[in-house]
């Protein structure tokens, strides 16, 4: 954290997207938080803050991505059956929803209609990744934001700022912490007993999924699955709860553009028509739910490291050139828009997108929306277990073609995934990957407009610019994966 | 809270320490840990992907610690983490600073170390104004560390990100700063072997390692040594159960590991035992080109 001189706006401007040039000379202080811990890879935060109305806040926000490692161009010139394996590596928390995109664009290349099986695995093991990653979330990479923990290095040395709950409830919290622990293990078990194992499940494959479901993996599912319904729907959702009554001001803040768009996820049929999460698109949280099309995704390079004739493509002829230095750029994530709009991605758009949850957009809904999914998806689980079929084939044989083009569509636990895929002799001749980080955490984009968190981080009131809290907040809602946003 | 880690540990109910190694092992772990100058440990994530930190997190064992909540909680001083520190920012570096400038500590890490574009496809953090490379961060401490342990197929040799064409010229930590390092390979690591080899670490213990810088103990037999499916038919298509998996380009002949008995997540399964071939993820080399062999059809 870094205070720096008060400087004039009028006079320094560093950057034209913001929205509090209103105050021609404000004394401004620039915080940083770098890094920002407790989220997956490497991002860096930088706000100016100033008071407005006589309440000190944000007024600009830049969310950089620290980490590139070139996957796109890894991809190139390999086999088409490499990418499931090689694409979960770029996030060791969603690997699951990179191998299904993943495989799903291949079976779109194939041209084949996976069996049942094949289907309901992948989203059994899907499902238990979701659960392991949002309980994660909410315990272990955000509740320290609000309370001290188990105590003790790694936990100890917070920002101790605006700690509202009691000792009483400081304690069960931070046992429950260490009980939420578990309870991600054993996700994580639970989706191993058919993914092989986790993270990184080596059994997604073009064509369907190399296990085979045996009566004794299932009745140890459904062991698992109804100890993780009983914690989410006892534990982790009332805690959720707990929080939001003693910092309803979050329920406010951390807003941003409201745009809100999923592409979808969890297949319950085989032709593919009917998902457990549907996709949508929603302007300024309206109660108006259009169908997108994917026509209208580009990604903008003018604010992140790479050349600037790539900016503005359709990932289907995207390119990934690398150009550091650059000027006016500062992250290496790139700036995905839908029809020309930054969109928020998440539980939050979803479960909107069902009409599950539209109280607000929100600090709070986002954990909200993250908790009531979970447990949908966990009640989801028990009935598709029921679904399997012992005996029935699990994989169509299916052969890579020579040439092709596809995108696997669907929802990682943060988000929107999309893996574009173009196939020439034989070998990945194209793979663009735009995932749930990129929208969240984009720089700003060509025409200069914010992305969707520094958007929420605006007007954001902090206490104290040493040690800012209350951007930790907001940014942890979002539950920013950097390794994925880069990749 | 103002609780001792050891209360805390208590209230959790969880078991008094001990480990998961043998009777002399636990004696010199017991006197390491109940020094006052047992080391600390920096655990730094690189290019990466955050997968062995899940791993490890998966810990489940019959034996104390139990699980990675009781390693963190009675084993070790793990003064930084940066997915599960509570400090941020400026302050969370200096925890690690701080730990480096006293000398008396492991490192540990996770994922490679790009160098291309003067290391900036990877950042450590920000002191002051100053952005330091997650590649200067790694040659500061390692120059600093006791031992330097490698969690991870990346920060041994590179992995994934430092597949051809390597777009960010990522190196492993040895090559990059020429110190022995301990390397505990697999993309990911069994938590036992991440949590196995740190206690010995911790405890003082003379490693042996192999050729490749990892403990002897954890690579010396092959995968295929340990296969209950050697003496199966190989399959020659996917979604067929308890074949051998040659034929689909299976690499457990040449690869060392003990996957077929240590087990994933709580002893559930591994790659084969799901009909999935092993593509050799604790190998020097991963991610071979064609990952499998033969694409079936």
């Amino acid at each position: 954290m870094k205070k720096e001189e008060s400087v004039s706006l009028s006079g320094q401007s560093t950057d034209s997207g913001a929205t509090g040039a209103a105050a021609s000379r404000v004394a401004q202080i620039c915080a940083t938080i770098d890094p920002v811990t407790r989220l997956e890879g490497h991002m860096k935060v930088q706000v100016q803050i100033a008071a407005v109305s006589g309440v000190q806040q944000v007024v600009d926000a830049r969310c950089q991505g620290m980490l590139f490692r070139g996957f796109e161009r890894i991809l190139v010139g390999r086999d088409p059956g490499d990418a499931p394996h090689i694409t979960q590596r770029i996030c060791g928390v969603c690997p699951v929803a990179h191998a299904q995109a993943a495989v799903l664009a291949l079976d779109r290349a194939s041209g084949i209609r996976v069996p049942s099986n094949a289907r309901i695995l992948r989203n059994l093991v899907a499902g238990a990744n979701f659960i392991d990653s949002h309980i994660l979330h909410f315990y272990h990479l955000s509740l320290l934001d609000f309370i001290e923990g188990p105590g003790g290095p790694p936990w100890s040395n917070g920002w101790a700022l605006d700690r509202r709950f009691g000792t009483a409830a400081e304690r069960s919290l931070a046992e429950n912490y260490v009980r939420a622990l578990e309870m991600r293990r054993k996700a994580h078990e639970m989706g191993a007993l058919f993914g092989g194992r986790l993270p990184h499940p080596p059994t997604f494959v073009a064509g369907g999924f190399t296990a085979v479901p045996q009566a004794e993996d299932i009745t140890a599912f459904k062991g698992y699955i109804q100890e993780l319904v009983g914690f989410i729907s006892g534990v982790y959702l009332p805690d959720v709860e707990r929080l939001a009554d003693l910092y309803p001001d979050y329920q406010e803040l951390g807003r941003g553009f409201a745009n809100l768009l999923a592409f979808g996820a969890f297949p319950v049929d085989d032709s593919d028509t009917q998902k457990l999460l549907p996709a949508g698109f929603v302007a300024g949280a309206s109660s108006k739910v259009e169908t997108p099309n994917v026509d209208g995704i580009t990604e903008h390079v003018a604010h992140s490291w790479y050349e600037d004739q790539t900016s503005n493509l359709r990932p289907s002829e995207g390119r990934t050139q690398t150009e550091y230095p650059k000027s006016e750029a500062y992250s290496w994530v790139k700036a995905p828009r839908y029809n020309g709009l930054p969109c928020e991605v998440g539980p939050l758009a979803r479960m909107w997108i069902r009409g599950d949850h539209r109280r607000g957009v929100s600090v709070i809904d986002r954990h909200r929306a993250r908790a009531l999914e979970a447990l949908l998806i966990a009640q989801s689980l028990r009935q598709w277990i029921e679904e399997l079929r012992i005996g029935e084939p699990v994989y169509a044989a299916c052969s890579s073609p020579e040439s092709a083009s596809a995108v696997g569509l669907s929802e990682a636990p943060r988000g929107a995934l999309g893996h574009w895929l173009e196939i020439a002799s034989s070998k990945i001749s194209r793979y663009q990957v735009v995932t749930p980080t990129c929208w969240n955490c984009s720089p700003r984009d060509d025409e200069g407009r914010l992305g969707p968190l520094e958007q929420a981080l605006m007007h954001t009131p902090v206490k104290d610019p040493a040690r800012p809290i209350e951007v930790l907040r907001v940014v942890h809602s979002f539950d920013p994966c950097l390794d994925c946003a880069v990749h | 809270m103002g609780l001792s880690r050891r209360q805390f540990l208590q209230y959790c109910g969880a078991a008094a320490s001990a480990l998961g190694l043998t009777r002399p092992e636990l004696g010199l772990l017991r006197r390491a840990l109940a020094s006052p100058n047992a080391p600390a440990v920096v655990w730094l994530q690189g290019s990466g992907c955050f997968g062995c930190s899940i791993s490890f997190l998966n810990r489940i064992s019959t034996t104390p610690p139990l699980t990675a909540a009781d390693v963190l909680i009675d084993i070790v001083n793990l003064t930084y983490h940066p997915a599960l520190m509570g400090a941020a920012g400026e302050d969370a570096a200096r925890l690690a600073q701080a730990t480096c400038d006293q000398g008396n500590f492991i490192l540990v890490v996770e994922g490679g170390v790009p160098t291309a574009h003067g290391g900036h496809t990877c950042g450590g953090w920000t002191i002051g104004t100053e952005e330091v490379t997650f590649e200067k961060v790694v040659r500061q401490f390692a120059a600093r560390a006791k031992t330097v342990m490698c969690v991870g197929t990346c920060a041994c040799w590179g992995g994934v990100s430092a597949a051809p064409p390597n777009p960010t010229g990522v190196v492993g930590v040895q090559e990059l700063t020429k110190r022995e390092t301990i390397n505990v390979s697999g993309c990911p690591p069994h938590p036992d072997w991440i949590v196995s080899t740190l206690a010995r670490i911790l405890a003082g213990e003379t490693i042996d390692l192999d050729g490749f810088g990892r403990p002897t103990r954890l690579y010396e037999k092959t995968v295929h040594y340990f296969c209950p499916r050697k003496k199966e038919k190989s399959a020659d298509t996917f979604g067929l159960h308890g074949l051998c998996l040659k034929k689909l380009g299976c690499r457990g002949r040449v690869v060392g590991a003990s996957c077929p008995v240590a087990l994933f997540n709580g002893g559930r399964n591994w790659c084969v035992k799901a009909n999935a071939p092993c593509i050799g993820c604790t190998k020097k080399g991963f991610p071979f080109r064609k990952l499998h062999r033969k694409r079936s059809g």
